[in-house]
């Protein structure tokens, strides 16, 4: 390691490191990091003992790729509000809501062709909902959207009871969202496909480069001209219609709802983001990131069952990954405003 | 050189509730003029930039750009009319690259709204080199967080240069400066000054006002005191009517 030379002389030396210190710069680089030596620590483990820890049999991968895309789109939504600087609680009880209603009218005659994008424009309308509240009376979003958190949870027993619906729609919708293609389940086809959209709209498209502006530094955002109120509330409506979508999801596999389903989602899904390295003060994060936060989730669960750990003791390790990755995106975001 | 001027304000009083910040204040910028716009706290400085970048609307009076009355309702008026304000601390988005820095909110896209990233990154390559002389900005997809302050200012004054505009606020730019970073902005106002662009230092401090300025605005309790070339006064004299009106 001698000073002037160092960089003409040796590239292929430093490179290395140099491209492991850009890695660890990206927002999602620590967490991308960590997820690849879960993958290969686990799958190295499942061929060594493929009897013991089943971890790569046909019936695991199918139980994980059933049960990421309903938090994965739920944390796509709120990520992008994350980003904006605004938190959505409410989430999880629109997830339900908009699942009920959806159901319900299946249920009454319509098609779900109809009922389903019924259901993400009320998911949208109360997303917008929560962002006019939020702006108009300069409220905390965390706070208005506790508020939704309960009062959407009430509306679904108002609506319905608290009774399960059970949700049979043609074949037709049941195959696009919960069949299979290629071996890969639809919900998960549908999760990487908007997984790739949100990629394109937030690092690709200008209303991303607005929705970094904004939660980066709003004063800054208008100053220059962007248009601040709207592209919040456009985000806000994001989570809302995710969560919606989610619901969609998870009611076409499952074939009911059950008024109570949802509950404690929203931390679920603002905990991925966290894991995936959005900043809780916004402007910082990455699609990738996101979704990586969401399959972490379901990864790190799948492989405490799989070694037969007591189901209490799950959260105790979803608990610590969520304090260990703020921790991590603390230091990191202290060295880059630094 | 100051027959027409590029913006002018007459008369302007702005009132929020029972507080009158600014009392029937008139002076005008000139082309390639740069003035040191002066006067201790709450003199109504700042209110007078919120109104020329129009973010606050006069209750009386107007302002006219090249001999045009006009209305700036919004921030996006007075950039259209060519002026653009450069805050502290408000510029730029720590945590986006230079590049999205100098695009947002202009970004150049396709029909869909798509980013073209190459010929964005290409032009802010060339917009650092040709208008920032501050070392140490090697590449324009460094984040805008790990720069100094200077270096940040630069970036926000490049910008500005980059999308035409003819007069720059500056609302204390030198406030948070190292003294080399302090030389390097006040040569760049100059720089600009050569290209014809004006700008207006919003400051405390005289010294830096003093450096550069053509010509000085003392405003004391919302109105103009003083108002005066750079030949025709000293530091001292500023300094008075600053402290004792």
């Amino acid at each position: 390691m001698t000073t002037t030379a160092e960089g003409a002389i040796a590239p292929p030396r430093h490179t290395p490191r140099l491209l492991f210190r850009q890695l660890l710069a990206h927002p999602a680089g620590s967490i991308l990091l960590v997820f690849v030596i879960l993958q290969v620590a686990c799958i190295t483990w499942a061929l060594l003992h493929p009897d013991d820890f089943r971890y790569l049999s046909p019936q695991n991968l199918a139980i994980l790729m059933r049960a990421i895309p309903v938090l994965g789109c739920l944390a796509l939504g709120v990520g992008v509000l994350m980003i904006a600087g605004e938190f959505d609680l409410s989430v999880g009880s629109v997830y339900a809501l908009t699942a009920i209603v959806m159901a319900v009218q299946v249920d009454a005659g319509m098609s779900a062709f109809i009922a389903a994008p019924l259901a993400i424009a009320i998911g949208l309308g109360i997303g917008v909902l929560n962002g006019l509240i939020t702006l108009k009376f300069g409220l905390p979003s965390f706070i208005v959207t506790l508020g939704g958190l309960m009062f959407w949870r009430g509306a679904v027993l108002l609506y319905n009871g608290a009774v399960q619906v059970r949700f049979d729609p043609e074949p037709a919708f049941t195959g696009l969202f919960a069949g299979t293609l290629f071996g890969l389940n639809a919900a998960f086809l549908w999760f990487l496909a908007l997984v790739f959209a949100f990629y394109l709209l937030m690092h690709r498209h200008k209303f991303g480069n607005h929705v970094f502006a904004t939660g980066g530094n709003r004063p800054a955002a208008t100053a220059i001209g962007i248009n601040t109120g709207r592209v919040k509330i456009i985000a806000f409506a994001i989570a809302g219609g995710m969560a919606a979508f989610a619901g969609i999801l998870a009611t076409a596999r499952v074939g009911s709802v059950q008024p109570g389903q949802g509950t404690g989602l929203e931390l679920q899904a603002i905990a991925a983001c966290v894991i995936g390295g959005l900043s809780l003060h916004g402007g910082r994060g990455s699609v990738i990131g996101i979704f990586l936060g969401a399959m972490m989730i379901h990864t790190i669960t799948n492989v405490l069952l799989l070694l037969r750990a007591p189901g209490f003791y799950l959260e105790m390790f979803i608990a610590m990954l969520i304090v260990g990755a703020a921790i991590l995106n603390q230091f990191i975001e202290r060295k880059g405003t630094a | 050189m100051v027959d027409t001027p590029i913006l002018e304000l007459h008369g302007v009083t702005k009132r929020f509730g029972p507080l009158t910040a600014l009392k029937d204040l008139s002076f005008h910028i000139g082309e390639g003029e740069v003035i040191g716009l002066l006067g201790d706290n709450g003199a109504g400085k700042s209110t007078t930039v919120n109104l020329i970048s129009g973010i606050h609307k006069p209750s009386s009076g107007h302002l006219s750009v090249d001999g045009q009355q006009t209305m700036f309702t919004c921030r996006s008026d007075s950039a259209d009319a060519g002026i653009e304000t450069i805050y502290q601390n408000t510029a730029l988005v720590d945590s986006l690259s230079i590049t999205r820095n100098i695009f947002m909110g202009r970004e150049i896209t396709n029909g869909l709204g798509f980013l073209k990233q190459g010929e964005m990154r290409e032009i802010a390559m060339e917009v650092l080199k040709s208008a920032v002389h501050i070392s140490g900005i090697d590449s324009p997809d460094k984040l805008v967080g790990e720069l100094s302050g200077g270096q940040k200012q630069a970036v926000a004054i490049a910008r500005a240069v980059h999308f035409k505009r003819r007069v720059l606020l500056l609302d204390e730019p030198t406030s948070a400066l190292s003294v080399r970073e302090t030389e390097a902005l006040l040569n760049q106002v100059l720089r600009l000054k050569a290209g014809n662009v004006s700008s207006v230092l919003v400051t405390h401090n005289i010294y830096h006002a003093y450096q550069v300025c053509d010509r000085f605005v003392i405003m004391s309790h919302g109105t103009k005191v003083f108002d005066v070339a750079k030949e025709d006064t000293s530091i001292t004299q500023l300094t008075e009517y600053v402290v004792l009106t």
